[in-house]
């Protein structure tokens, strides 16, 4: 019987597999409570550049982001999770995660923002690096603390020039791992993204 | 001089609305019974497509290794057993085997994967028989592993995806910290395979350091060979499990077996209700015209006459309901395949619902021969008036 039913599992694994095409926290209960220690308690809402605009905004998207939307996680019908954080009845704050190339396999850049849309921590959920651990050091991923979707306007992703605020992130690997970039985007992604659906600024 | 399909079908006229609302039920029977029929068929048929795709009939895994995928999703890849590579050589001898293909499972630890980290397999495969075995495999880019010892990786369509891959790029192992380069992503195939990571198995037994070694082996038989009597004599060799193909389809079939049941179920009530519908409203008829068929006798109408019109009446709306009701079970079909699939356990991929003439043919002569039994008593019935008593009465009793 045991065998029967992993048999089946087996081929019950595509339909498990297709149905994977947002980013979600793995592990929601946990994770909000690590990003957000004052957290009593969270919802989730879902979005898609379809529902919130549809062709515009998914150019408006690209033209802030500076690339085009590129594979099946960076279509115009992908389903967004939002976490949103109270403390008790209070919106503390929100969870939002992108999946993001990287240089080795798929980053999933998760971003805890304020109510402003301020970064209050960068989360690697999935990152495939060799320089995996220096990527997910503190002293990394704070110097993306307090930044804005306006501070990224004038950093291009591409090229990795710019100026302000972000210009001044040391890549904590060697100048050839194009990880680094690739988190960039990631956050910009991001913060575009979270503008679109809730700020709206 | 009218005929009597002329007059049958004129009196089928007269009552327009009862004639349309028995057809309506009549079809909506022959809806049922057509998708019923078409999902015995497509379901069937898909099923067998997803075992065929498997390639192989039987694999056998190390003892105590229930099958790799399923390890890996359940013991989180720590089941892992191996039988020696040279069990490749055993199996080649026996004459039933048509082709062999070697696998090689390996799971690794992913410390960057969530917060805890997680799993991530790959399955190490022959480039010359395994693609030969999935036929059905055909590639979005690129193409299989250049040779056997190649540090190459070819990803299903769904890890492609999640990956976040091309041709061209690199996957890392973790662990391991080696790099692999990805020479073809798949098309979607809709099996397990979409979401599998594939490396020659040999460049993974230099990796994994599990050198002669592999997991499973998956064993095409030729046709007409008994797969039972097989899989007994290949429990001769030492510490090894067979899985059968024909396991999972009996599973498979067992999980919807109690849905067709009452799919089946439903469908005799439709028709059990179109046969008493069809009768009800051949009554009424021969009820409202018991004066007109008594004149009718009198003028020399036949007893064989009367009982050919009432019957024929039957039969007009039967095999009108028929036509209409395939015809809604064909435009139709996608939604009750939809609607299937929602209720269903367990769907295969491929069309639940196969159409083809010949089952409408059957299935409208089913329709039809149940209509024109249900259609005997109230025919005799108005066979058997007499004239007189007819004429003197405007309404009979029956």
């Amino acid at each position: 019987m045991l065998k029967h039913l992993l048999l089946s599992l087996l081929l019950l694994l595509p339909l498990l597999l297709s149905a994977a095409t947002g980013c979600d926290l793995n592990d929601p209960d946990n994770d909000v409570k690590r990003l957000f220690p004052a957290s009593t308690g969270y919802t989730t809402l879902y979005a898609s550049l379809q529902k919130s605009g549809g062709k515009t905004a998914l150019a408006n998207v690209e033209k802030a982001l500076g690339d085009k939307f590129t594979g099946l996680y960076e279509t115009i019908d992908v389903s967004y999770t939002i976490y949103k954080i109270y403390s008790r009845k209070t919106l503390i704050g929100y969870i939002h995660g992108v999946n993001q190339k990287g240089e080795y396999g798929g980053l999933q850049v998760f971003l805890a923002l304020d109510t402003k849309g301020r970064i209050l921590k960068l989360y690697y959920q999935k990152l495939s690096s060799k320089n995996a651990a220096k990527f997910k050091a503190t002293s990394f991923t704070s110097q993306f603390t307090g930044l804005t979707r306006t501070d990224f306007a004038t950093f291009d992703i591409k090229t990795g020039k710019g100026s302000g605020k972000v210009a001044a992130i040391k890549n904590p690997a060697p100048a050839t791992d194009k990880d680094f970039l690739y988190t960039l985007r990631g956050v910009k992604k991001n913060l575009i993204l979270m503008n679109t659906f809730i700020f709206k600024q | 001089m009218p005929t009597i399909t002329g007059i049958a079908y004129k009196n089928l006229r007269r009552k327009r609305v009862r004639s349309i609302l028995t057809v309506f039920g009549i079809a909506l029977s022959t809806w049922v019974l057509v998708s019923l029929f078409g999902f015995n068929e497509g379901y069937q048929s898909s099923l067998n497509k997803d075992i065929d795709n498997l390639g192989f009939q039987v694999l056998l895994t190390a003892k105590g290794c229930p099958y790799e995928a399923a390890t890996l999703m359940l013991q989180g890849g720590k089941g892992l057993r191996y039988m020696p590579e040279n069990t490749l050589d055993s199996l080649r001898a026996n004459p039933e085997v048509e082709e062999l293909t070697p696998m090689l499972m390996q799971t690794v630890f992913d410390v960057n994967k969530g917060e805890d980290g997680g799993v991530v397999g790959y399955l190490g495969i022959d480039p010359v028989t395994y693609p030969k075995m999935k036929t059905y495999l055909t590639f979005r880019q690129g193409g299989w592993f250049q040779d056997a010892n190649a540090l190459e990786a070819v990803l299903g369509y769904e890890a492609g995806e999640l990956e976040q891959r091309e041709v061209g790029d690199k996957i890392l192992i973790p662990e391991k910290n080696v790099e692999v380069m990805v020479v073809g992503i798949l098309n979607r195939s809709g099996t397990q395979d979409d979401g599998t990571i594939f490396m020659p198995f040999k460049t993974m037994q230099n990796i994994f350091g599990v050198q002669d070694q592999l997991t499973s082996i998956g064993i095409k038989l030729k046709k007409d060979t008994d797969i039972a009597a097989y899989e007994e004599k290949l429990y001769e060799l030492e510490d090894v499990q067979v899985v059968s193909m024909a396991q999972v389809k009996n599973t498979i079939s067992s999980l919807v077996s109690t849905a067709r049941v009452m799919v089946m179920s439903i469908a005799i009530i439709a028709i059990l209700i179109a046969m008493v519908g069809v009768m009800n409203t051949i009554l009424m008829s021969v009820l409202e015209r018991y004066q007109e068929i008594g004149i009718m006798k009198s003028l020399g109408a036949a007893t064989a006459h009367i009982f050919r019109l009432i019957w024929l009446e039957t039969a007009i709306l039967c095999f009108i309901g028929g036509i209409i009701g395939s015809g809604l079970s064909i435009a139709l079909s996608k939604a009750t395949d939809a609607l299937i699939r929602y209720v269903l356990p367990y769907s295969p991929t491929g069309s639940l619902i196969r159409i083809d003439a010949p089952l409408v043919l059957r299935s409208i002569g089913i329709i039809v021969l149940i209509g024109l039994v249900s259609g005997i008593y109230p025919a005799w019935r108005a066979a058997r008036i007499k004239p007189i008593e007819a004429i003197r009465s405007s309404e009979g009793e029956l």
